[in-house]
């Protein structure tokens, strides 16, 4: 399969609630040699969610410096989690299936 | 027990450049293809390249229509995009070494002109990043 297929797939959790989207595939090299390298494996996915929603400070009257750059980053961010490749139920759907309870993102995370 | 070094596929690998033992370019990361191991694990086997590898990730009409161009120019229509075995791999850094020219990985002369001159010239084709 290609990671393409993988990238921006919809996550479920165990109880088939969307947690997100896979925004990455982490892998580490501890596989063996490929040729002058030891191989790369998928360890865990990055997950986010598919919307951020709106982003602050849109509205604010006064010059936009780095704060505002962090406070985007951080709500960017929020939602974001890294789910062990070992809680893949199953990946070749139209989601990926984790074995796990994860609830909704909530926009307190 | 020392861990492997990790690395994020969308990050650190696609679309990369990759460059030659010359220091040449050889083509671009457009994809990469994952087969499962004994213990089910997905490992990187390849860099796949070309149209045929970028227009599905384009996506919808754009990337049907990419990649349906591609087959059709295509002199082997069942062979799918262009693939770099990762066996060739020396270094995953800012770009990707491989022990190989272009001219060695047979990057194919057509793919890379209708990549160069179709595909990458349409609104939406590059990365984010870029």
């Amino acid at each position: 399969m290609r990671a393409s297929e993988l990238l921006g797939k919809e996550v479920r959790d165990r109880d088939g609630t969307p947690v997100g989207v896979v925004t990455d595939l982490r892998c580490v090299q501890d596989g063996p040699p490929r040729g002058h390298l030891a191989a790369l494996r998928v360890d865990a996915l990055l997950i986010s969610r598919a919307h951020s929603g709106t982003l602050l400070g849109y509205d604010r009257g006064r010059s936009q410096g780095p704060a505002l750059l962090r406070a985007i980053v951080r709500r960017l961010h929020r939602g974001a989690r890294t789910i062990d490749w070992d809680r893949v139920s199953r990946y070749d759907g139209d989601a990926v299936e984790l074995d796990l309870s994860l609830g909704p993102v909530s926009p307190g995370d | 027990m020392t861990a492997g070094r990790t690395l994020n596929l969308n990050l650190h690998l696609l679309d990369r450049q990759v460059v030659g033992p010359d220091d040449r370019l050889v083509c671009k990361v457009d994809d990469v293809e994952l087969e499962p191991d004994e213990s089910g694990r997905l490992v990187v086997t390849a860099i796949l390249v070309g149209p045929r590898a970028l227009g599905p990730r384009l996506g919808g009409r754009l990337g049907r229509w990419t990649a349906a161009i591609a087959d059709r120019l295509a002199a082997d229509r069942d062979a799918g995009p262009h693939r770099i075995d990762m066996r060739v791999v020396t270094e995953i850094g800012s770009a990707v070494r491989v022990d190989r020219t272009r001219e060695d990985l047979a990057v194919a002369p057509l793919e890379q002109w209708v990549d160069e001159h179709v595909v990458r010239r349409i609104p939406g084709s590059r990365h984010e990043s870029e």
